[in-house]
């Protein structure tokens, strides 16, 4: 699965490069703006998991460097990459394993690729509307959990591996009229999936069991404004409302951008 | 123009979007921002001790020596009481003998501890902490203590600034106090810094309390075995049993109650199939391999006492809960009525043939509550047979104070199960003497894999012996078997893959260690300790990691 993944953002980041056509392989060298970010993101979902669609809370934090190109006129491309520590606290592993597991609330450190392309489909003097995609994958390193010989007669260990992919599509609205402060609106188709997998072993027992998890929001609208301290630098935040049926899912993020 | 007042307020807006987000990450565990604050006096005066391991997992306290004697309380025994054995106990628990770490803490050139090591501690802790049981939920931020009755007010509030701590509630009269823990502390750090000071008289989480499962079978609040309240067992001059000495079902039945597909052969005297108790339990697969037909009535009551141990219909109002609620039974007569003297008896040929029987016909685990010191390798072959199918076998480890009987003794293919009474103690000559029948022992050998209660346990009788109330007392290893039965039939109900191999394995190492004081690790008594259904079928939460 992480193979897959991040074969994947390889692909959608060198596939633009090679049918871009020569000019805009050109503009893309000229560029007109390059921004380069660094940035924070807090993401709390609810998550479903396991064949009797139980739930929990999926909490993820994540350090991000972003790179940012106007590709062409309304046109622009970005990639990032992070840092994330991601919580799956609840998640039960219960059908494969000999012994049942649930994961606490510590973290898991991980990777984090995106990308983001943008593309502006009407501009008026002080309305902008674009389109907005975004791909982030996760990639969590695997984490060793000890099961001591004074809970269960024998001692045995746990071994975790997270990883999950999250995309969103939609119409940005943004309003342009104000002097130093851009505020948006972001409508979003907004999927997370992936998988967890956990590795037991107690003495002579084994097992190994794989979790689905999905989730539950699949819509979000943000609200985000960018608020320009300089011509070279501005702070970008965002919060995001992620409802789903019985609640709503929160994600809050700040960047700071440096245009170039 | 309201734009242009918008405009105006544009560094409000910007707020309103920043405010909430440090609101958020402000609380996130994983920024453990140290605040730059000064070091506090009162701190500084506190007695830390090296870190110590087996401290982290319990509370500061005295160490226990439980000696509990025959009381002379004499309880009226329960109504309709038929029952064979009596016990008198003696148990010591001494606490185990703390760890010590092997890096001491520094200090300064004035012999003091600066403040900001408390951090250091706290990471230390929390790498060695590895996990808790599902069971203990708790507060995530909050804690309850109580300090020594002498400390000053003063004083108190020292302690709760020293820590950082902010006072949620006092409760009045038990002098308890509800405080928060400072953020990017864990419960299991701030109760290991409040227990090592020498002004708290204790420390606790904030447990969260749920409503466990307990089912209106008029009878459980008697099953010791299933639920043990410390409630008095058995005749009268009985002693009270252990608070919580049980096989902890109610926490196990959270997790499943089973599955009516698995079934639980009981290869027995036939069980009584019109009992209110077992007629819905009863697999249609059942059969009477003396008689030769598919009625396994009963000649004895035996069989439906330990049918009903295993999987009485539970949660029906009347009677006794079962370890397993939904799983069948399939009873399988072997047993006749010898004409000599009146015994049930039967041979290894019907045994092993309803041994072959319950592997090829969709039985899942087969209980035998029986034994007999004699070697058959065409009994083990049965056994191997069935083992080989994924069958899990549980056999009685026998009564006489000697060697495990067989089948029991076939280690490789059958789980053999010593007997407990209400005090967590195997069941030995000394505390059964009581016993109407005379006193009896649980046997023992390294064939022992686990022990469960065996002493005046409650299950079915047959209804023609007493219709207004169909159920008895009885004791023995043959009683302690069928809840081993009942808890292999849940695991197979969660678990299916499970292969029979694999299930034993899982039973034997989630027991508990009742006699660990004397004998740690497996023994020849209680093998490796008696049955515990939570740890079996509970998750086991994994709350911190540990890099390999």
């Amino acid at each position: 699965m992480k193979k897959i993944n991040i074969f994947l953002i390889l692909l959608i980041l060198v596939l633009p490069c090679f049918s871009l056509a020569q000019e805009e392989k050109e503009a893309l060298i000229q560029s007109k703006s390059i921004k380069l970010g660094i940035g924070l993101e807090y993401l709390s979902r609810t998550i479903r998991w396991g064949d009797d669609n139980n739930n929990s809370r999926f909490n993820s934090l994540f350090f991000m460097l972003n790179t940012q190109f106007e590709v062409k006129e309304g046109l622009y491309a970005s990639a990032s990459f992070g840092y994330s520590f991601s919580n799956y606290e609840g998640l039960q592993f219960k059908k494969e394993l000999p012994f049942s597991l649930e994961l606490g609330d510590r973290s898991i450190e991980g990777y984090l690729l995106g990308l983001e392309i943008k593309k502006s489909i009407v501009y008026r003097e002080e309305l902008e509307i674009d389109v907005l995609g975004q791909f982030f994958c996760y990639l969590g390193s695997s984490e060793t959990w000890r099961i001591p010989a004074d809970y269960l007669n024998v001692a045995g260990t746990a071994q975790g591996s997270p990883s999950w992919t999250r995309i969103s599509i939609g119409p940005v609205f943004t309003y342009k009229g104000f002097e130093s402060l851009t505020p948006y609106l972001y409508l979003s188709f907004n999927k997370l999936w992936g998988t967890f997998t956990m590795d037991e072993t107690i003495q002579e027992l084994e097992g190994h069991e794989e979790l689905k998890i999905y989730g539950k929001s699949l819509f979000s609208t943000s609200l985000g404004g960018i608020y320009k301290i300089t011509e070279v630098i501005s702070i970008k935040t965002e919060a995001t409302f992620m409802p789903y049926r019985g609640g709503v899912d929160l994600g809050l993020s700040v960047k700071a951008l440096f245009s170039f | 123009m309201i734009l242009e007042d918008i405009m105006k307020k544009e560094k409000i807006i910007l707020a309103f979007f920043f405010i909430p987000f440090f609101l958020f990450s402000s609380n996130l565990k994983y920024l453990r921002i140290q605040k730059d604050k000064k070091p506090n006096p009162y701190f500084l005066l506190q007695q830390i001790k090296p870190l110590n391991k087996a401290e982290l997992s319990r509370p500061k306290s005295k160490i226990i020596i439980q000696d509990q004697v025959q009381s002379n309380l004499k309880p009226s025994p329960p109504k309709h009481y038929k029952g064979e054995k009596h016990g008198a106990v003696l148990s010591r628990k001494p606490g185990k003998k703390p760890l010590v770490s092997s890096e001491p803490f520094r200090v300064d050139r004035r012999g003091k501890r600066p403040p900001y090591r408390l951090y250091e501690r706290i990471k230390q802790i929390s790498r060695v902490r590895s996990f808790r049981s599902r069971g203990s939920r708790y507060a995530p931020d909050q804690v309850l203590v109580k300090f020594k009755s002498t400390l000053s007010e003063q004083k108190r509030e020292a302690i709760f600034a020293a820590y950082q701590t902010k006072k949620l509630k006092r409760i009045p009269g038990l002098d308890i106090y509800k405080l928060q823990i400072p953020e990017g502390t864990s419960v299991e750090e701030m109760l290991y810094l409040f227990n090592q000071n020498p002004d708290m008289e204790y420390a606790s989480p904030n447990y969260y309390r749920y409503h466990t499962i307990t089912p209106n079978d008029t009878l459980f609040n008697e099953q010791y075995a299933l639920y043990n309240s410390g409630q008095v067992v058995g005749p009268p001059g009985s002693p009270q049993g252990k608070n919580r000495a049980d096989i902890k079902a109610t926490a196990g039945w959270e997790e499943t109650k089973g599955e009516k597909t698995v079934i639980i052969a009981v290869i027995d005297t036939g069980i009584d199939l019109e009992h209110p108790d077992l007629i819905n339990k009863i697999s249609p697969n059942g059969w009477d391999f003396v008689d030769g037909d598919s009625v396994p009535e009963y000649i004895y009551w035996w069989g439906t006492h330990v049918a009903g141990i295993a999987g009485a219909e539970t949660n029906n109002g009347e009677g006794i809960a079962g370890v397993a609620w939904n799983c069948k039974i399939m009873p399988l007569k072997v047993f006749w009525i010898d004409p000599v003297d009146g015994q049930p008896t039967t041979d290894d040929s019907l045994i092993i043939e309803a041994i072959k029987y319950a592997a090829d016909n969709g039985a899942d685990v087969i209980n035998m509550s029986f034994g007999d010191p004699a070697d058959n390798p065409a009994l083990e072959a049965a056994l191997k047979y069935a083992y080989e199918r994924d069958v899990v076998c549980v056999a009685a480890a026998g009564n006489d104070g000697e060697a495990v009987l067989f089948p029991a003794a076939y280690d490789d293919y059958c789980l053999a199960v010593a007997a407990t009474n209400s005090n967590d103690e195997r069941v030995t000559f000394l505390n059964s003497s009581d016993d109407p029948l005379g006193p009896w022992e649980s046997n023992f050998g390294p064939e022992v894999d686990v022990a469960a209660p065996g002493l005046y346990i409650w299950s079915c009788d047959l209804v023609s012996e007493d219709p207004d109330f169909p159920y008895r007392l009885a004791s023995g290893t043959s009683m302690a078997a069928p809840h081993v039965a009942g808890l292999a039939a849940l695991i197979k109900s969660i678990k299916p893959h499970l292969t029979a191999a694999e299930i034993m394995s899982v039973i034997r190492y989630s027991a508990d260690d009742i006699n660990s004081s004397r004998y740690p690790g497996k023994d020849d008594y209680v093998g490796y300790g008696r049955l515990n259904m939570e740890k079996a079928l509970a998750p086991i939460m994994l709350s911190s990691s540990k890099k390999q």
